[in-house]
């Protein structure tokens, strides 16, 4: 292979460091108008009265829509949500009515000119106080209209194997305890926005920024059937995407507005939300409260592990509600544990509603398992790294919830994190120092996650005349370099230099189907199917060179005799029957793989013109191929099945220093080591894992949506702080193990979610290591860490 | 955003005219406080009089004593060798303001007449006893810097006058300064902050100034802190003594950023560690 584990310029680079990509922010269509949303002002409310009249007037106003002068548009998995609110509001952000103006700043002004009159209602924003007796109800009755009791949502994700209770009374030792995770926003470099735009059959455009076209071509098809549009189609295209994270697994209402604006003014209209809105308005990660507990015997063999998860899940179900489908993940098989039970329960409250973020689930319940396993060692008397070791899942395993673990690096990444942390020698050293280290281990899907019924991607593979190789995937460029490794698979699976292998525009009419890029598949699928595909292109050329080869290869002769009369003939018969077998295809050159001669190398184009403009009948370069991993769909109820092709392994390690005085916490170095499989493209493996590992530190210890009865309180970067590179300005030790996946392309796995899943409780521990304090809930800010060390302080006195 | 009328004097008298004649006018410099309050939904002003055309105000002079404009950005003034060399303080509390992007458009005038309480720039120049000149249609006046916040986000200035400039004295013989800022991540604004200054003869503290940010409605000065370290030696004692009045001089809220009691406490380890660092860079000097 020559360009597998190289970083060749990626395809999408000098467009995005020129400016000169288009993301949604800077999309115009001819004679587009801007649309504006108004939001709700109560968590629970009654509507009452929406007056649109002083917005009506406002010149440059061409539409104002609410509920009551449009279609329903019922939206998310649970069908929970409408497009525009009705009777009333169940969350601060609720979409109230919407405004199409000539500019955004009418819009804005129109927007904030609709009267709404309210009748405040009770509210709830605890999800233990919502599931308690009386509670108010933020759903009192389900999409049918049937009512409903509970503020539980029905959604059910359990797992018990072996028998907990037995095995915790037989363990010699046992910890526990309760560990909590803030909502916190994905901070997309580019923010959120569409245009919806419908042509003269009232057939649907929508440029989108989302991470799943064919799934937002379904629902958006399903809300022009809802508008009355029968027999009508959505197309998606996808444009420039500054970052997914999870935000587009979903459509949200602000894309069916637009849609609702659109067919009401017959013209394209721009939803766009700036950086103060994508806070406010568009949602953020889950909150969850993981109660933990394992045990493990004399020899630190884990006994069991009990798992209780609480999701507050605000007012709507996104995908983001099935965050407890990755979270049975490390519950059930991060290291080997025989006996486990794990249970959610996933509420609504009048919170902003959640949705999906990049590790979905597996971070939240991650930095309980790891934390919790850091106290066993402690209560057991052992090594935190050896007991992770004693318990290390290992190839060629199934684990209890039935994961068929092929290949698995946890061992060596394990081992190598605690070389490069010095861990033998650093580990609970009474220094006088109030530094630490910590380590935390991951699992996570490799081989794409079946959370659907079909786990699928396509590839439409074509040559033009010159040997270009054109490629349709369904798969979403967000930032993560998926062209890249298509391009690196394409050169080396086809036999094309990179730069000749042009990836299309992601658009639902021109591209085959793909369940969307999530779940750290893109890479794994895409490449996968371009495998399949790739065969099929080169059988279909090698089957033309059998006809075509030899009068190509007479002409270069000709050619070559007429420049140089005593050039040596071809030491093979070139005329003789050759069989398809007997070509290969590199660098757009079609030749022998039995000889070197140069005459004998045939240009790709060449060959393929000669096939295109054949008498009697020429032919056309191109193929499909469609890869569904081998994987299952989970019974959720049972928390049984093989959800993936294969698994991601991980460990990273952390050393950190503590200023007791301020709580400050300094990050002295990190050790991260991954098993990715088989690195693609290692320039972007960096960049995407020191990316993660980046919102690992931002988890960890800065970012947290703050919220006060409902209301988010820093919707902004003032006060919403992530990491920036002074915070980052230490030595990274990366490293990548290669166990080389049979059903990975070329032996990869996925990696895009990874990088951040272990780096939240790798730091807890390492703070614990250093000052003996053990926060459990993110972020672990100065304060709170200053606190424990002075209750820590008053209680040794 | 609605387009604004925006006016670009090139006089100050011209600007200050403009003002009287436009009510509800508002001056802008540099525009990184005002444009993010307006775009944030702020009541908006009839029209925006910037004031960067106006030499009088961008010009700063710095020689023994500085007189620094207050339409100069934090970038240019920070391109003083003699500021920088001569009132250290001041260039690390800029230094610290936002991003070199923000800093290259924000002016040290702005940075105080928003009044905020965590303004980076107040501590520093309050250590330095620093004087504001204003100028008014009844002429120019001069105010001491900490006579000229009233309330968070309110000046003493009048409605028609504007701030010409931050005049600084040359600073004490001997002094050494600091800045110490405590905020969440590199690009924040204050948590807390505090700025000292101090001369030390003979083991004796003579010459004590701490300021501090971010811990109540104005930025501060701690005169009982100062006076529980004035003409005394450094000793532990003294030190922890002034740790304690320290944190019961300030008068911090509990907001999203930070609790009150984390201020208070932050404001005692910083005036703590600035004494410390400040009184060892006096030893062996004597």
């Amino acid at each position: 292979m020559t360009y597998m584990g190289t970083s060749p310029t990626r395809p999408d680079a000098a467009a995005k460091a020129t400016g000169r990509a288009e993301y949604i922010s800077d999309a115009v269509r001819p004679g587009m108008l801007h649309g504006a949303i108004r939001f709700s002002e109560h968590a629970h409310a009654r509507i009452l009265r929406i007056d649109t009249s002083k917005a009506e007037r406002i010149p440059g106003v061409r539409a104002v829509i609410t509920a009551e002068n449009t279609p329903e548009v019922r939206l998310g998995f649970l069908r929970d949500n409408l497009a525009l609110k009705k009777g009333k509001v169940r969350q601060f952000r609720d979409e109230i009515a919407a405004v199409a103006a000539i500019d955004p700043d009418i819009a804005a002004e129109a927007a904030a000119a609709i009267e709404v009159e309210y009748e405040p209602l009770p509210a709830v924003f605890d999800p233990i106080e919502a599931l308690a007796e009386g509670a108010p109800l933020v759903h009192d009755v389900d999409p049918r209209g049937r009512p409903v009791t509970s503020n539980l949502m029905p959604v059910h994700f359990r797992h018990f194997s072996g028998d907990v209770e037995k095995a915790r009374a037989a363990s010699a030792y046992v910890a526990e305890g309760e560990w909590s995770t803030p909502l916190i926003q994905q901070t997309c470099m580019g923010t959120a926005g569409c245009i919806a735009e419908f042509d003269p059959q009232m057939n649907l455009t929508v440029w989108a920024k989302t991470q799943i076209p064919f799934l937002a071509q379904r629902d958006f098809n399903g809300a022009l059937a809802q508008m009355g549009l029968r027999n009508k189609n959505a197309r998606v295209i996808v444009p420039a995407l500054g970052g997914g994270f999870g935000t587009g697994l979903d459509t949200h209402c602000y894309e069916y507005i637009s849609i609702l604006l659109a067919w009401k003014t017959g013209k394209p209209v721009k939803v766009q939300y700036n950086r103060d809105q994508e806070f406010a308005y568009l949602s953020p990660r889950q909150s969850a409260t993981v109660r933990m507990a394992q045990g493990c015997d004399r020899d630190g063999r884990l006994t069991f592990r009990h798992v209780h998860v609480v999701q507050d899940n605000g007012a709507y179900g996104s995908w983001g509600a099935t965050y407890p489908s990755v979270m049975l993940l490390p519950a059930t098989s991060l290291y080997r544990v025989p006996n486990i039970y794990f249970d959610c329960e996933l509420v609504y409250t009048n919170n902003t509603y959640a949705q999906a973020m990049r590790g979905y689930g597996n971070p939240e319940l991650t930095f309980a398992l790891e934390s919790n396993l850091d106290q066993l060692a402690e209560e057991a008397g052992i090594d935190a790294a050896q007991l992770r070791l004693i318990n290390c899942n290992e190839p060629n395993e199934v684990t209890p919830m039935g994961l068929k673990v092929a290949t698995c690096g946890l061992r060596e990444c394990l081992e190598q994190t605690a070389e490069r942390l010095d861990w033998d020698n650093k580990r609970g050293a009474p220094d006088g120092t109030a530094r630490g280290v910590g380590m935390a281990s991951l699992i996570h899907v490799g081989g794409s996650g079946r959370i659907y019924r079909s786990d699928a991607s396509g590839v439409i593979l074509r040559f033009d005349d010159w040997g270009n190789l054109y490629l349709s995937s369904g798969g979403v460029e967000m930032g993560q370099g998926l062209h890249s490794s298509l391009q690196i698979v394409a050169a080396d699976a086809i036999g094309v230099a990179p730069d000749r292998v042009f990836i299309n525009q992601t658009d639902t009419s021109t591209c085959p189907w793909d369940v969307g890029t999530h779940a750290s598949r893109g890479a794994f699928t895409a490449c996968n199917a371009l495998l399949m595909g790739a065969t099929k292109l080169r059988d279909k050329v090698f089957r033309a060179a059998v006809e075509l080869y030899p009068q190509l290869v007479e002409e270069a002769l000709r050619k070559q005799r007429k420049r140089d009369p005593d050039a040596p003939a071809p030491s093979f018969d070139w005329r003789s029957r050759i069989d398809a077998d007997a070509f290969d295809l590199r660098e757009g050159q079609v030749f022998l793989s039995n000889t070197d001669d140069p005459v004998l190398r045939v240009d790709l184009g060449k060959l393929i013109r000669a096939a295109h403009f054949r008498d009697g009948g020429g032919q056309m370069f191109t193929v499909e191929a469609f890869y569904d991993p081998p994987s299952e769909l989970p019974d959720w109820e049972q928390g049984q099945g093989n959800m993936s092709a294969c698994y991601t392994f991980g460990t990273q390690g952390v050393e950190v220093e503590v200023d007791t005085d301020t709580g400050d916490v300094r990050i002295l170095k990190m050790a991260a080591v991954l098993d990715v499989g088989k690195v693609i493209n290692p320039q972007i493996l960096r960049g995407q894992t020191i990316g993660a590992l980046a919102q690992g530190v931002g988890y960890a210890l800065y970012e947290e949506v703050k919220t006060e009865r409902g209301r988010i309180l820093n919707p902004n970067f003032t006060d919403y702080k992530i990491p920036t590179a002074v915070e980052m300005d230490f030595p990274i030790e990366l490293e990548f193990v290669e166990t080389d996946e049979p059903t990975g392309p070329y032996g990869a796995k996925g990696i895009g979610e990874p990088g951040l899943v272990p780096t939240a409780p790798a730091i807890a521990n390492a703070i614990a290591d250093a000052v003996g304090v053990r926060i459990h809930d993110l972020p672990i800010t100065p304060e709170k860490l200053l606190a424990a060390l002075r209750a820590k302080n008053e209680e040794a006195t | 955003m609605h387009p604004l009328p925006y006016h670009r004097p090139t006089s100050l008298e011209a600007a200050l005219e403009l003002k009287a004649s436009l009510p509800g006018a508002r001056f802008i410099a540099g525009g990184t406080d005002v444009m993010v309050r307006l775009k944030g939904g702020a009541p908006r002003p009839s029209a925006l009089i910037s004031l960067r055309g106006i030499a009088e105000l961008t010009r700063s002079e710095v020689a023994q004593s500085a007189r620094l404009g207050a339409a100069a950005s934090v970038a240019d003034l920070l391109a003083i060798d003699a500021l920088r060399e001569g009132w250290p303080v001041l260039a690390d509390a800029m230094n610290q303001m936002a991003s070199p992007q923000i800093r290259s458009s924000a002016t040290l005038g702005g940075n105080l007449c928003n009044a905020a309480p965590c303004a980076d720039s107040a501590p520093a120049l309050l250590v330095h006893g620093a004087r504001v000149v204003l100028r008014g249609p009844q002429g120019e006046r001069v105010l001491a810097l900490e006579e000229f916040f009233a309330e968070p986000g309110v000046t003493r200035m009048g409605a028609d006058e504007l701030l010409m400039s931050i005049d600084v004295d040359p600073p004490e013989p001997g002094l050494q300064t600091t800045f110490l800022k405590k905020k969440r991540v590199a690009m924040d604004i204050a948590i807390a902050s505090v700025a000292a200054g101090l001369v030390m003869n003979d083991g004796i503290c003579t010459h004590v100034r701490f300021a501090a940010g971010s811990v109540a409605p104005v930025p501060m000065r701690l005169p009982a802190t100062e006076a529980a370290l004035c003409g005394h030696p450094p000793t532990d004692a003294r030190i922890a003594e002034a740790r304690r009045i320290a944190e019961e001089e300030v008068s911090p809220i509990t907001d999203i950023r930070g609790g009150a009691d984390y201020r208070r406490r932050i404001i005692g380890v910083y005036v703590e560690r600035a004494t410390r660092a400040l009184a060892a860079r006096f030893e062996g000097s004597e």
